[in-house]
């Protein structure tokens, strides 16, 4: 393995991780502010909210590109050049999006839905909304040719047919053998190319309305359309490019043999391509002037995105691992937990995407219960799974102390801290509030008993850190002479 | 059972059976003996029944639930109230047909509010006298969004904000929210 790759993913992890730190106790203060524990104002906590969401969405989505790209060059050429292009234009869009929440106090949220961010000047410096703007395009930038070059080398590899696993459909045992990682990274980065060249779209627009002194004006309906594209669609699919990684490294860390692609497999996560692409639709369901068409479309897209990605994956999880005895780590323990949140996560957003449940749950707290169980208790589990591997590859070393104490504090921190969001929603309580309306009278309750389950989670998550931040920095000491392929 | 009490239900019911299912897995992985051969038996055709079930269970609950969606509500009926609702930062303005202050509507009668925005996008949330939400949709610059609706429960209700739509978003003094009386 490729020195270089080695220390941009040591990299990339360590920063993953401290920008995961901060994110979580910029979560803690805004459930303590709920809570009534601390007081905020309203302009800081919204600027908090803006960027502990941007923050947790732009690492997960590059947490799984970091490990899908260090995976596939077991089998594809390709070398740490794209990674460290897109790790210097993520570092210089982060800080730029942080100038303008912290200095700038913008504050549209990280959904900045339209037209939000041009209307609300008094509240924010007036250059914040532009540079706002402009960090998102330098991070578009860098995701998006880390993307394609990552495309573009599994092409020089496969075939376009054999990329999407097109041969297994029609053959039971094809020559060429389409590897589940590679079709599912291909899969995964095909929706994330779409999603920015969408996001490219979303900033020609909001420039054009910018720099024309206001005589061009974006529609409300369509900007919102393309938002809730793009953000629905770059919070699936890292999903899926976490799942990538655990078809790949499950079986072998397990010591069962390997995931094969099958015909099911091939076609259900060609599939999954369509329906993750759909289902964003069910963010404007509440928009009754939305073709109905559409909202019907959204119900089926949700439903049914269910089958190829998490029932096809749940049934190889279970036959892989039942009744065959499992030598268990801190990494397929992490997979596999990763998975059962995941799955938990995925029923709550299928009750929400029921058009007649979304009527009363749109927008409450129900919200970021489902989406918080998925990404803190499903993503955010299999990438340190992950990063916990990897981190032994680095080091050489295969220590896993105090195991039971990480997933014990994980488990019961990040559960009770869901648990608090899905009550509030059950209460009505609406989301993205910076304090709750004394009529709802427990949902402050609910509030702080959050912020401290999740302490209980941020002490797991730094304990897995520390042994992961010990192993991962010895590869900027280890020689040249392990370079043995380029 | 109100809608947000049987959702919960039915969520806790479904994690708990998730996290047992789990659960039994990783005990099946422990108590195996070294050598391979047990696991599952027939894993393609169990797995294409799973598939089969699954399907159907999605294909019938969505033709119970897609006939309750509020765009095929009272759409035969003509309303017998026509209230248009403008949101703005930071308040919710509610007119009759000649434009005064509507603070008043009938129980047990179907009500059309036609809701719009004249700022940023903002949700109009009915809140009922025991604070469970009722109804919404979403109030939008440029559009207007047609909610039908019957109160049956007399009383106050609150309308809320459920888009975020700036600082003054959560209720605080002066900020989103208003009220009107069902009698
Ligand atoms: C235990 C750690 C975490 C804590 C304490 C936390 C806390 C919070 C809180 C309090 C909110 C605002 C909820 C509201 O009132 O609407 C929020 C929103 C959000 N969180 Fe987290 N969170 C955590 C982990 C994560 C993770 C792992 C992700 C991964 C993607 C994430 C992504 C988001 C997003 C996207 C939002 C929406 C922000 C918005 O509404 O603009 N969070 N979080
Ligand atoms: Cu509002």
């Amino acid at each position: 393995m490729n020195i270089s790759l080695k220390r941009i993913t040591s990299t990339w992890i360590i920063t993953i991780l401290l920008l995961f730190f901060t994110a979580i106790i910029l979560g803690i203060t805004m459930r303590f502010n709920q809570g009534k524990v601390i007081s905020i104002d309203d302009g800081k906590f919204y600027g908090i909210m803006t960027t502990h969401g941007m923050t947790m969405i732009a690492i997960w989505a590059v947490a799984g590109m970091v490990g899908v790209h260090y995976l596939l060059s077991r089998y594809i050429n390709v070398g740490a050049g794209l990674s460290k292009f897109a790790f210097i234009m993520t570092v210089i869009g982060v800080a730029m999006f942080y100038v303008t929440t912290f200095i700038g106090h913008f504050h549209a949220g990280w959904t900045f839905l339209y037209p939000l961010p041009f209307k609300n000047s008094f509240a924010w410096e007036s250059w914040a909304t532009p540079m706002f703007f402009w960090s998102l395009t330098v991070l578009g930038v860098g995701w998006l040719v880390w993307s394609v070059g990552l495309l573009v080398a599994i092409f020089k590899k496969y075939s376009f047919s054999q990329t999407f696993a097109w041969q297994h459909l029609t053959k039971k045992d094809p020559e060429v053998q389409t590897p589940p990682l590679v079709l599912i990274s291909a899969i995964s980065l095909v929706g994330i190319v779409l999603c920015l060249l969408t996001a490219v779209v979303i900033l020609v627009l909001s420039f054009a309305e910018i720099y024309s002194d206001g005589k061009f004006v974006n529609d409300p309906l369509l900007m919102k359309n393309l938002i809730y594209f793009f953000g629905h669609t770059i919070a699936n699919e890292s999903l899926y490019l976490g799942l990538g990684i655990v078809y790949e490294l499950m079986p072998e860390i397990s010591g069962r043999p390997k995931f094969k692609t099958t015909w099911y497999v091939a076609l259900g996560w060609n599939f999954t391509l369509l329906f993750v692409l759909t289902a964003y639709f069910h963010h404007l369901y509440m928009d009754f002037v939305q073709p109905l068409g559409l909202q019907m479309f959204g119900q089926f897209a949700s439903y049914f995105a269910s089958i190829p990605s998490a029932v096809v994956t749940i049934i190889s999880i279970i036959v892989l691992l039942y009744g065959h005895r499992i030598k268990w780590t801190i990494t397929n323990l992490l997979f596999f937990i990763g998975i059962t949140g995941w799955i938990i996560g995925g029923v709550g957003a299928l009750i929400d995407s029921t058009i007649s449940n979304n009527i009363f749950l749109h927008n409450t707290l129900w919200v970021p219960a489902h989406f918080h169980t998925y990404n803190a208790l499903g993503n955010v589990l299999l990438i340190l799974g992950f990063f916990t591997w990897v981190a032994n590859e680095f080091s050489g070393s295969q220590t896993d102390p105090m195991r039971k104490l990480k997933l014990a504090l994980l488990i019961i921190g990040g559960f009770g801290f869901v648990l608090m969001f899905y009550c509030g929603g059950a209460e009505s309580v609406p989301r993205r509030y910076s304090v709750y309306p004394a009529e709802f009278t427990r949902a402050a309750l609910f509030a702080s008993a959050a912020a401290w389950f999740a302490i209980i989670y941020l002490l797991g998550m730094s304990l897995i850190f520390v042994d992961i931040f010990k192993k991962c920095i010895r590869v900027y000491s280890s020689s040249h002479s392990d370079s043995s392929v380029a | 059972m109100k809608g947000q009490e049987f959702v919960l239900v039915l969520f806790l019911v479904c994690a708990i059976a998730i996290s047992l299912i789990s659960f039994l897995i990783y005990k099946s992985t422990i108590k195996a003996s070294s050598e391979d051969g047990a696991g599952i038996k027939n894993p393609l055709k169990k797995r294409l029944y799973f598939l089969l079930l699954w399907g159907g269970v999605l294909i019938i609950i969505m033709s119970v639930t897609i006939p309750k969606s509020p765009y095929f509500m009272y759409t035969e009926q003509t309303p017998t109230m026509v209230i248009n609702v403008q949101a703005m930062q930071y308040a919710f303005i509610m007119t009759d047909e000649t434009e005064n202050p509507t603070f008043e509507i009938p129980a047990g009668k179907m009500v059309e509010f036609r809701v719009t925005s004249n700022d940023v996008t903002h949700g109009f949330a009915v809140y009922n006298p025991n604070n469970v939400l009722v109804t919404q949709t979403q109030a939008m610059p440029g559009y207007v969004n047609k909610l039908r609706w019957v109160f049956d429960e007399p009383g106050k209700y609150n309308i809320l904000c459920t888009e975020f739509c700036g600082i003054g978003h959560a209720t605080q003094t002066g900020s989103m929210r208003s009220d009107f009386i069902v009698k």
